[in-house]
């Protein structure tokens, strides 16, 4: 499913939701101000006015509720690798030769001034150098 | 002298950093400067800010730009005060860009020396001095001193990894190899170590008059394949796995010799790696580096380690198609 369609669905389950939620409301405002009217829909009097929802609402609570799931999850940003290997392979050509470990081989501490710098240090330590 | 001062001013990159830091050094003198925090009306100052002086400082050393240079170094000073050991060292460096002759370098050593005395464990400044003796090509005398501050602070990787250059410079390769292998102990992921220590072995192989050391070259293979497992697409990794298995196959092209060596081998060892394997390694690689060559620089490898991992294709395929 193209991402562009993440941020209509979830406002049109949001919409959905709230009509639902207000449907539901005044469904037991129209039980309490008319107590008689539950005793004719529902047989038997000693169950709850709750329990007589009706089911359009509650279908149309839960469909809008996966519609908000689905928007939201095809909206989420791109996953990032939680592999060292995807991760350290990804940080390598962004960096163009840089990763943390670069330290290692440019070796601040040990920099001779005088000839000067062997690599690019000065944009190797953007993302989230190990070793300055 | 000349020599050295030109090649400061090569780098167009420093030079493009250090042209930005008249304006950065402008922009930002008046968070340096309140010595006591306002909340809301000051910003809050923040280590990068530090780390970006330093950085700066670095970048205009390297350019020639010593106005900027200073102007970066008082501001630390200011922030950290002169005692400060990092700051230390920061001022050596300073000191030693700008020195003239050598004459003011050894004045300079000196100094290091006197710090050195009253505080042995005044690291940033100690790395000064062993990086001034190199400069000043007393490699032995560096390697002697690296080798002292290591016996005091043993799992600092940098200054194992300097002494494994120094080493090598020196061709003393079973103790470059031991230095990389240290380093490894601390970080064990870090994948262009693994690279660097198959490197190694590789260089101590191609250099000694021995026709071929099959153990040290499978060695080095291996170390070039855990830095491939660390690193997805590896440039580096696969040039050296390429190499390492082209001369493998060359110096054992059956599997009888090998074979011999895994007998030998038993004292806790890893075996020789059978021939197969070792050409699947190579086909592997083969086929990897001529995916990454096509990519090119598009996926941001660097452009001159793809220029040498096409040459090396063209002269692996040569023979064959005679």
């Amino acid at each position: 499913m193209p991402s562009y369609l993440s941020r209509p669905l979830t406002v049109l389950g949001l919409l959905f939701l709230s009509h639902a939620c207000y449907s539901a409301y005044e469904h037991s405002t129209l039980l309490t101000t008319f107590p008689q009217s539950s005793t004719i829909a529902s047989t038997s009097t000693s169950s709850p006015p709750t329990a007589s929802l009706p089911l359009d609402i509650s279908l149309e609570t839960i469909i809008s509720v996966v519609m908000i799931c689905v928007g939201l999850v095809v909206g989420a940003e791109e996953l990032k690798p939680i592999t060292w290997r995807v991760w350290a392979g990804k940080v390598e050509r962004e960096s163009g030769g840089g990763g943390p470990f670069q330290g290692l081989e440019d070796r601040l501490g040990f920099v001779d001034i005088r000839v000067g710098i062997i690599s690019s240090m000065e944009i190797g330590f953007g993302n989230g150098g190990l070793l300055v | 002298m000349s020599l050295s001062s030109s090649l400061r001013h090569s780098n167009s990159e420093a030079l493009s950093l250090s042209q930005q830091s008249t304006q950065y050094l402008q922009k930002h003198t008046s968070t340096g400067t309140s010595t006591i925090p306002v909340p809301f009306i000051s910003y809050p100052e923040s280590t990068e800010l530090w780390l970006m002086y330093e950085k700066l400082l670095l970048s205009c050393l390297r350019a020639g730009d010593d106005k900027a240079a200073h102007l970066c170094i008082e501001k630390l000073i200011d922030r950290f005060g002169a005692t400060n050991e990092r700051i230390m060292g920061l001022r050596g460096l300073y000191q030693e860009a700008v020195a003239k002759d050598d004459a003011a370098l050894g004045r300079i050593l000196k100094e290091y020396d006197e710090v050195l005395a009253e505080d042995p464990v005044n690291t940033p400044v100690a790395k000064r001095r062993i990086a001034l003796l190199q400069s000043l090509s007393r490699t032995t005398d560096a390697i002697d001193a690296l080798t002292e501050l290591l016996e005091s602070s043993p799992t600092d990787i940098e200054a194992w990894t300097e002494l494994s250059d120094l080493y090598l410079s020196q061709s003393l390769f079973p103790q470059a190899i031991f230095c990389l292998e240290e380093v490894l102990l601390v970080a064990p992921s870090a994948w262009n170590i693994h690279a660097r220590l198959g490197e190694v072995l590789y260089i101590s192989v191609t250099s000694s008059n021995e026709s071929a050391d099959g153990k040290t070259l499978a060695e080095a293979m291996r170390r070039f394949c855990r830095s491939i497992e660390l690193c997805d697409d590896y440039l580096r990794g696969y040039y050296g796995l390429k190499m390492t298995s082209d001369r493998l196959l060359s110096a054992f092209p059956d599997n009888s010799k090998a074979a011999g060596q895994i007998l030998s081998t038993d004292n806790g060892e890893l075996p020789m790696p059978s021939t197969a394997t070792v050409r699947k390694l190579n086909e592997k690689a083969t086929s990897k580096l001529a995916e990454m060559t096509r990519w090119t620089t598009a996926r941001g490898y660097n452009y001159a380690e793809v220029v040498a991992a096409k040459e090396l294709l063209d002269k692996s395929t040569q023979p064959k198609q005679r």
